[in-house]
């Protein structure tokens, strides 16, 4: 098989799969109905919906923070029902998570807030010392390795959790929100990292309301209304399927 | 689990008993309290024990041969038929011991009845002058006439201490059963009295210990819970990126055993300084009596407190976070 073969062989893998995906919460709330999606490797997917939608839950089924009740969720390789409690962590590990709140901790600096990822999976010093370098050179952030979080604007902050989801190189970036509270300047700053970070290889999905973003970046855009995906769209575009 | 995520780990949680000091001391203070307060338990009832030890050392049962004297002031000895007898009625057949030797054959068997300390034989002279010594003048007088005319009423016996006054009623049967013993003398009172504080001692020693590290337990546990509250965010984001429940659970219990060695250490040092202002305090009251020192029990006290401390800090952190891990542990995400 030649290399572009290969490539395409396997940008057409799917690194997220639900099917028939059902999930509804002790209270009764249907979160989730009957869901079906297939997440390529390789690819940039906005997640769009207003509240209450079920974004939330996408998410969390996707992180292994909840199970369906119903279907088959395979992500990075892994049946995430299927999965015992003891392999979550290492499922986890090959993933980034980038959070909307940004989830630095206030008393490390922001090379320790980098570092912590690593020390998780028993990295040795180097290792770490190599690795964080190269995440916080990537975010541009590489000059403030001893600042602390409070010492930083929203922007930099959320470049901060950006290096601590890649620095253990995964395949996979959830993004929740992650421009939610940083000005739009900014936002617009994280997306094209997000966008550069994808063209290196690494599957970007990621969680927003704002769709000036999703309209200027133009990836592909899935819609969740009411536990349903009712529009799965290339280039950008928003609108529902009907 | 790798050696540089065990130092890592390490290090964290000794960082967090610095970020969290003043919950650190609080729970120090209140751990050094418990541990002094069962180190005074311990020794206090290592004093009184040694104090019982000594009554019971000086609870010594007399026992008295069956030799000559006992047949010439005893009563009721029939004389067998065809035997021949001496100036004061007794033939050699109305007692079993009839010389030194024989008298220290029966000090031998008596050594070999289980629950005797000591057994020490007394010579019938030695016996009539520790009677003398211990009686009123009046009768001493009367001593001094028997002794004139050459007589001596004593017999020949030992002088024994037990090991054990629990088995007091046992091993009187015992020495009385065995051949050449005429008959005993000892303080059976004494002996149960002696008996019933050493159990007391020992019961109400258990209780305060026990509710004691009990307390110790509730103490570490909260300080652990009050820590894995502080370092909510710290911990949804460790399990965020991956990491397993041990991993989160590590620094807890350093932290958590720290606090429980630096207190025992503490503890040594606020109950050696209690002990003797203790000590000169009971001998100014009390006079010339000698209490253990310090020194003789220092190890067991410091293993007894960083036991305390290791068990309480590994198991209060270890309860806590598996309940915190169970119940919250997992939410991470705010999506």
């Amino acid at each position: 098989m030649t290399e572009e073969k290969q490539t395409a062989a396997k940008k057409e893998a799917p690194i997220i799969e639900f099917k028939g995906v059902s999930k509804v919460y002790t209270s009764g709330t249907h979160a989730l109905n009957d869901v079906n999606i297939k997440i390529n490797d390789g690819e940039f997917v906005f997640v769009v919906g207003a509240s209450g939608a079920g974004k939330s839950t996408f998410m969390k089924l996707i992180m292994r923070e909840e199970k369906p009740n119903t279907g088959s969720i395979i992500v990075n390789g892994f049946n995430l029902p299927k999965m015992k409690h003891k392999q979550v962590p290492f499922f986890r590990r090959t993933m980034g998570i980038v959070f909307q709140d940004f989830r630095l901790i206030p008393n490390m600096t922001v090379y320790e807030n980098v570092a912590f990822a690593m020390h998780v999976t028993g990295a040795d010093d180097k290792q770490i010392r190599i690795q964080v370098t190269k995440a916080l050179s990537l975010v541009g952030l590489h000059e403030k390795a001893r600042s602390m979080p409070n010492q930083l604007s929203g922007g930099e902050q959320q470049r901060v959790g950006l290096a601590r989801a890649l620095v253990n190189n995964p395949r996979l970036i959830i993004a929740d929100e992650p421009t939610g509270n940083v000005d739009p300047t900014m936002s617009y700053e994280i997306v094209s990292l997000l966008t550069e970070i994808n063209k290196r290889g690494t599957t970007v999905l990621m969680v927003t309301h704002d769709h000036d973003l999703v309209r200027d970046f133009g990836h592909r855009v899935i819609m969740l209304e009411k536990g349903r995906i009712v529009a799965d769209n290339a280039g950008g575009k928003i609108h529902e399927n009907q | 689990m790798k050696i540089s995520s065990m130092k890592y780990l390490t290090k964290e949680g000794f960082k967090s008993i610095w970020t969290n000091r003043l919950m650190s001391l609080s729970s120090i203070g209140v751990l050094v309290a418990c541990m002094v307060l069962i180190g005074i338990a311990l020794l206090l009832s290592f004093n009184v024990n040694k104090m019982v030890g000594d009554l019971e050392n000086q609870n010594v049962i007399l026992v008295f041969f069956d030799d000559y004297n006992a047949a010439l002031y005893g009563e009721g000895r029939l004389v067998p038929p065809g035997a021949e007898v001496d100036e004061n009625g007794i033939c050699d057949q109305m007692y079993t011991v009839h010389n030194t030797e024989e008298a220290k054959a029966v000090c031998e068997e008596l050594k070999k009845i289980d629950n005797i300390n000591t057994v020490e034989y007394i010579s019938k002279e030695t016996a009539l002058e520790m009677i003398k010594d211990i009686l009123p003048e009046k009768d001493v007088d009367y001593f001094a006439v028997l002794e004139e005319a050459g007589e001596n009423p004593m017999s020949d016996g030992a002088k024994i201490t037990m090991v054990d006054l629990e088995k007091f009623d046992a091993t009187v049967s015992a020495i009385t059963s065995t051949k050449g013993v005429d008959s005993i003398q000892s303080q059976n009172g004494l002996a149960e009295k002696i008996t019933g504080i050493k159990n007391g001692i020992f019961i109400a020693g258990i209780a305060i210990i026990s509710i004691l590290l009990i307390i110790s337990l509730v103490i570490v546990s909260n300080t652990i819970r009050v820590t894995m509250y502080n370092r909510k965010l710290e911990i949804s984001i460790m399990k965020a990126v991956g990491a397993t429940d041990s991993f989160v659970r590590i620094p807890f219990v350093v932290e958590g055993v720290s606090i429980g060695i630096i207190s025992a250490l503490l503890s040594l040092g606020v109950l050696y300084c209690c002990y003797r202002v203790a000590v000169e305090a009971i001998l100014s009251a009390i006079g010339n009596y000698t209490l253990i020192p310090f020194s003789s029990q220092i190890w067991l006290l410091l293993g007894v407190f960083v036991a305390i401390g290791v068990v309480a800090g590994s198991l209060g952190s270890i309860i806590m976070i598996g309940k915190y891990l169970k119940r919250e542990g997992s939410e991470f995400a705010a999506i």
